[in-house]
């Protein structure tokens, strides 16, 4: 077998696990945006009710 | 009886509407030139590539210049909140469905009959002896991208990006109905004997469009109402 | 009770892939005829299986949503399809890397190639329409009529291509692929599968977390703004 045959079966591999890894950093990076807007806005509704109490 | 009676209404609104002023009809009919013109330049065809693309052509002419007719028909209920209007009246979401789906099936079809001539001229293609089955399998093909696209006209009718979703949303899902009416058409437009192997075609388009009419007339009530 | 599940499940999902490189790199000899390239079904029709179930999983949690009106019906669906056509683009670049060495093409309008080509579509345009739309019961009842019509029409695109393809013949023709494999070499196919769905739950119940995390923070937005 030629050994371009190997090589390409080490591309589509690669290439497979590549595609998983880009989409679980993705996964990772949008959850860290949420958390990040998710602590701004109950900080934001925590000064409001402070604000109400007053 | 009632079902078409108001069925019946909505298209004749939309229809009267629209012979008044042709706006839609003209603009899917010079969409439908320039394509024909644009695959001139691009293909160049010879008589006998003619026979062979020709099914293709004449059916990507078709859904082209079909989805501006189908991105119209609820878009122009958008103005003075007609949409809501509409929704609000006795008529059912299936009744308001099926009465768009007449108005622009009668649309596409008229376009379509005055493109096929003229198809015809700029290819130099002979009118086909089977008229009547080619004409059949236009109206068979032309009601599945009606179905489809008038629903999904319903859906994207209020996205800002409703011209760019509409077709990216149909096409793939028209890609069975398309496929057996090319086979067909270029099968009839070169005149050659239409054998058993392409009865599966028709047979395709029947059950596509009984399944999708069936299917939206289902579901268009969640899509219009909620 | 959530977080151990995902957790156990990458863990094991982590296990079996490790443990199936293993295998398919060191244990299984090279095919006959195909050679090398021939481990990259072990990853392919694993993914494209997988991919398969989840559309239609997430067909059923349309209807679902639309029956019951939950919006974590919703946030299921859009989780799975996001999962799944990550999984549906490895079985088109693998399929493609796959067919560049067997058929010398990197690609051909073979029947499967073309239908799973165009099922890949319709998904990129329900993911596209969720994106258009803002409020959340407008875009869960649409997504929904979407993958219904998805769905149903995957079946009749699979069928339709099949036979124009038949009657028009492609430049080569489809091996199929998994016929005959001899018992050892089958199993990491059926593992490797496994292992994927495993870790296609987990993607999804943490996707799903984070969409309900995403409907908490609407939520507290609206309370804010109320003031």
């Amino acid at each position: 077998m030629s050994p371009e045959n190997a090589t390409f079966m080490f591309y589509g591999f690669t290439v497979a696990w590549l595609v998983i890894l880009i989409y679980v950093v993705s996964i990772a990076l949008r959850e860290k945006k949420l958390r990040q807007e998710l602590d701004r806005v109950k900080r934001m509704v925590g000064e409001h009710e402070g604000e109400v109490k007053k | 009886m009632n079902f078409l009676r108001q069925a019946w209404a909505v298209a004749a609104k939309d229809l009267r509407s629209e012979v008044r002023s042709k706006e839609t009809v003209n603009a899917s009919l010079s969409f439908a030139l320039v394509i024909l013109l644009l695959f001139s330049f691009a293909f160049d065809p010879d008589a006998e590539q003619v026979r062979q693309i020709s099914g293709g052509l004449l059916w990507l002419v078709f859904a082209f210049a079909g989805t501006l007719i189908l991105n119209r028909s609820f878009a122009r209920e958008l103005v003075n909140d007609c949409l809501d209007a509409l929704i609000a009246s006795p008529a059912t979401g299936a009744q308001i469905f099926f009465g768009k789906c007449v108005a622009n099936y009668t649309l596409l079809v008229a376009v379509e009959c005055v493109c096929l001539p003229i198809f015809a001229v700029f290819y130099n293609v002979k009118l086909p002896q089977r008229i009547a089955l080619l004409f059949l399998v236009m109206l068979l093909g032309t009601w599945g991208i009606t179905v489809i696209g008038t629903l999904f006209s319903a859906m994207t009718v209020n996205l800002r990006l409703r011209e760019l979703m509409l077709p990216t949303l149909i096409y793939p899902m028209l890609i069975p109905a398309l496929i057996g009416a090319i086979q067909l058409s270029t099968v009839l437009l070169g005149n050659d004997p239409l054998g058993t192997e392409n009865q599966i075609w028709f047979r395709l388009l029947v059950v596509f469009d009984l399944i999708f009419t069936a299917l939206a007339l289902t579901l268009v009530e969640i899509v219009l109402v909620g | 009770m959530r977080l151990k599940i995902i957790v156990a499940l990458s863990v094991l999902s982590g296990l079996i892939l490790a443990w199936n490189l293993h295998t398919i790199f060191l244990k299984i000899p090279d095919e006959l005829n195909q050679g090398a390239i021939f481990r990259i079904i072990y990853f392919h029709v694993p993914a494209a299986i997988t991919s398969f179930t989840g559309f239609f999983v997430a067909m059923f949690c349309g209807v679902g949503y639309l029956v019951k009106g939950d919006l974590k019906l919703d946030a299921a669906a859009a989780g799975i399809t996001e999962v799944s056509l990550a999984f549906a683009t490895i079985t088109l670049i693998t399929g493609s890397i796959w067919g560049r060495i067997i058929w010398g093409l990197w690609w051909t309008w073979d029947p499967r190639l073309t239908s799973y080509f165009v099922c890949w579509l319709m998904y990129v345009g329900y993911l596209m329409l969720r994106n258009a739309i803002d409020e959340p019961n407008t875009r869960a009842r649409m997504s929904a009529v979407l993958s219904i019509f998805a769905c149903i029409d995957i079946v009749i695109v699979w069928k339709s291509i099949e036979w124009w393809r038949t009657q028009h013949p492609g430049p080569v023709l489809s091996i199929r692929s998994g016929g005959g494999m001899a018992p050892g070499m089958e199993a990491p196919l059926w593992y490797n599968l496994i292992a994927l769905l495993m870790l296609s739950a987990v993607l999804i119940l943490i996707r799903m977390r984070q969409q309900s995390m995403q409907r908490e923070i609407d939520s507290l937005r609206r309370y804010a703004h109320a003031f």
